[in-house]
């Protein structure tokens, strides 16, 4: 029997929510995550909001500052190595290997792989680099690398837990912890592993938000309650936010035998570039259709039996009215009427988090039996005329979920999301 | 990552002159009172508790008590759990606190609590001789 890849464990470390059980209200509830935030000290800045990670504190690069909630734990040796969403993606982590019901001891045996997103740390990349400058050379923090660049959470995670079989990074921007995933199913698809931890995470650091603005992609709206606003015609940009989320994916076969709970299966997955541009998306957002219709052919399903698709929507004027096109292409044009809302409107963009944390958000409606609302929707764009964005949040239980996001460059993936039979 | 210890003929050149009040920001009070009392009177036994001080900030896993407790014979890889990394972190560190420069070929020398304290000693000894 092919083996079939399923959500058991969940970690949330988000703008709206600690721990499942505050997730899962937020997402209910449409309560959004956003404060008002001013970035670099400089009041002039016309970027004014943030998706704040509550409990949380980095106020310097120096890991003997910062400030976790207490119910983590977090080692010295560990944390010297470590960048803020490190911390994060740790305490995600811990909480999704509980969650599944899994002690460190599980992981070590070969048969669990971890793959994990994030963009690195500008916010420690950039200290290093001054203090390097600074003293010309000759004096370097031991643990720069490896706390700093892309790929820390995988070096870090990987030795932490001893894993010794697939270990991986993925670096494709807002889709990065979409391929994580992706892939993720592939390895236990192909048999090679049992069982794979996925970690998306970013910092929510002025380093990694700010740098947005220069491409006029953040919103400049100063209220928290409408910032982020996807498909709304008064949209105007993202929010942006970090935090980390935690999967743990493993064969039926095995979470049967462990009993473990089934949040969801993951039917299939597509991916698709653009072919485009290196920052906009495709005008009629091609690569997302076809993406779109690669998960639904992988998981040989048709549009009309999609009951809910988490848009990748980031509250961008370009990027929300060009996934809008392509939700026509793939389901308007086969007569289908999928839910649709982008959760985006409450935590903010999370960068290379995204896809991993709309992923968990997908696992808990399924298994909690609920639809999220496209909050902060008072008047959608005009070329969502026919997609069905439910103001609030619905108690209907859906059975098949699209996961969809987009990344720099043009790269699409979605992920298909199943109710387990 | 593998930090290299190995010897070599590198020696690092102490850095511009450091931020004292950031450096020792970390570190307990009865460590920064005994750095200031060096500072002011130049002896060097006073640095013993800042450089026990030192360790407990850098030390990979928190020891089970406090390394004052420990006799000075401990050694600081096998029985505190130091690794390079941390050793390189410790020099680093102590290099631009005390404006000396410690050789890779010299540090690797250095085994126990005792050692590092007597060696320490010695280098701030030999630079205010200068």
């Amino acid at each position: 029997m092919t083996p079939l890849p399923v959500i058991t464990g969940l970690g949330f470390i988000t703008s709206i929510g600690n721990d499942r059980a505050t997730v899962l209200r937020s997402l209910r509830e449409l309560h959004h995550g956003f404060e008002r935030h001013e970035f670099l000290g400089n009041p002039d800045l016309s970027v004014k909001v943030a998706g704040t990670v509550k409990g949380f504190a980095f106020p310097t690069p120096n890991w003997r500052d910062w400030r976790w909630p207490g119910e983590f734990s977090v080692d010295r040796e560990l944390l010297r190595g470590l960048a803020p969403h490190g911390v994060y993606a740790l305490c995600a982590l811990q909480q999704a290997l509980t969650d599944a019901g899994l002690a460190p001891a599980d992981l070590t045996d070969g048969r669990t792989g971890l793959f994990c997103a994030s963009a690195g740390s500008p916010f420690l990349l950039g200290h290093f680099l001054n203090q390097m400058h600074a003293n010309r050379g000759e004096r370097g923090n031991p643990m720069g690398i490896v706390s700093s660049i892309a790929g820390t959470l995988n070096f870090n995670l990987a030795a932490h837990y001893h894993i010794s079989g697939a270990v991986c990074g993925f670096v494709s921007a807002c889709a990065s912890s979409s391929h994580a995933l992706g892939y993720a199913m592939d390895e236990i698809r192909l048999g090679r592993q049992q069982r794979m931890l996925v970690v998306g995470a970013e910092d929510m650091t002025d380093e990694s938000i700010l740098p947005f603005a220069s491409l006029r992609a953040l919103s400049t709206n100063p209220d928290p309650a409408t910032a982020s606003r996807p498909f709304d015609v008064r949209r105007d940009g993202f929010v942006g936010t970090g935090g980390a989320v935690a999967l743990i994916v493993e064969d039926a076969a095995l979470a049967q035998r462990r009993g473990s709970r089934i949040y969801a299966e993951l039917a299939g997955w597509g991916q698709a570039g653009d072919g485009h541009s290196v920052a906009a998306s495709h005008p009629e957002g091609a690569g997302l259709g076809a993406a779109m219709r690669r998960a639904l052919a992988d998981a040989r399903v048709n549009a009309g039996d999609i009951d809910y698709v988490n848009a990748h929507a980031t509250s961008t004027p370009a990027g929300d009215r060009s996934e809008a096109l392509a939700l026509h292409a793939v389901f308007t044009a086969a007569g289908a009427k999928p839910r649709i809302s982008s959760t985006k409107a409450l935590t903010g963009h999370g960068l290379s988090l995204a896809g991993a944390m709309e992923a968990g958000f997908c696992a808990l409606a399924v298994a909690e039996g609920f639809i999220p609302g496209a909050a902060h929707l008072t008047e959608p764009d005009p070329v969502c005329a026919g997609l069905d964005l439910p103001r609030a949040s619905l108690d209907e239980a859906p059975r098949l979920v699209l996961n969809n996001s987009s990344g720099f460059g043009g790269s699409n993936v979605c992920h298909l999301l199943r109710r387990p039979s | 990552m593998n930090m290299d210890s190995s010897p070599s003929t590198r020696t690092v050149a102490s850095g511009s002159p450091i931020d004292q009040a950031e450096a020792l920001r970390h570190l307990p009070p009865a460590a920064r009172a005994a750095y200031h009392h060096f500072a002011a009177s130049g002896e060097v036994q006073s640095l013993d508790p800042v450089i026990l001080a030192i360790l407990e900030d850098f030390i990979p896993r928190k020891a089970d008590r406090p390394l004052g407790e420990y006799a000075g014979d401990t050694r600081l890889v096998d029985d505190l759990g130091f690794d390079s990394l941390a050793i390189t972190e410790v020099v680093f560190f102590t290099e631009d606190l005390l404006a000396i420069r410690i050789a890779n070929e010299e540090i690797i020398q250095v085994r126990t609590l005792d050692d590092l304290r007597g060696f320490v000693r010695r280098k701030v000894t030999e630079r205010l001789a200068v």
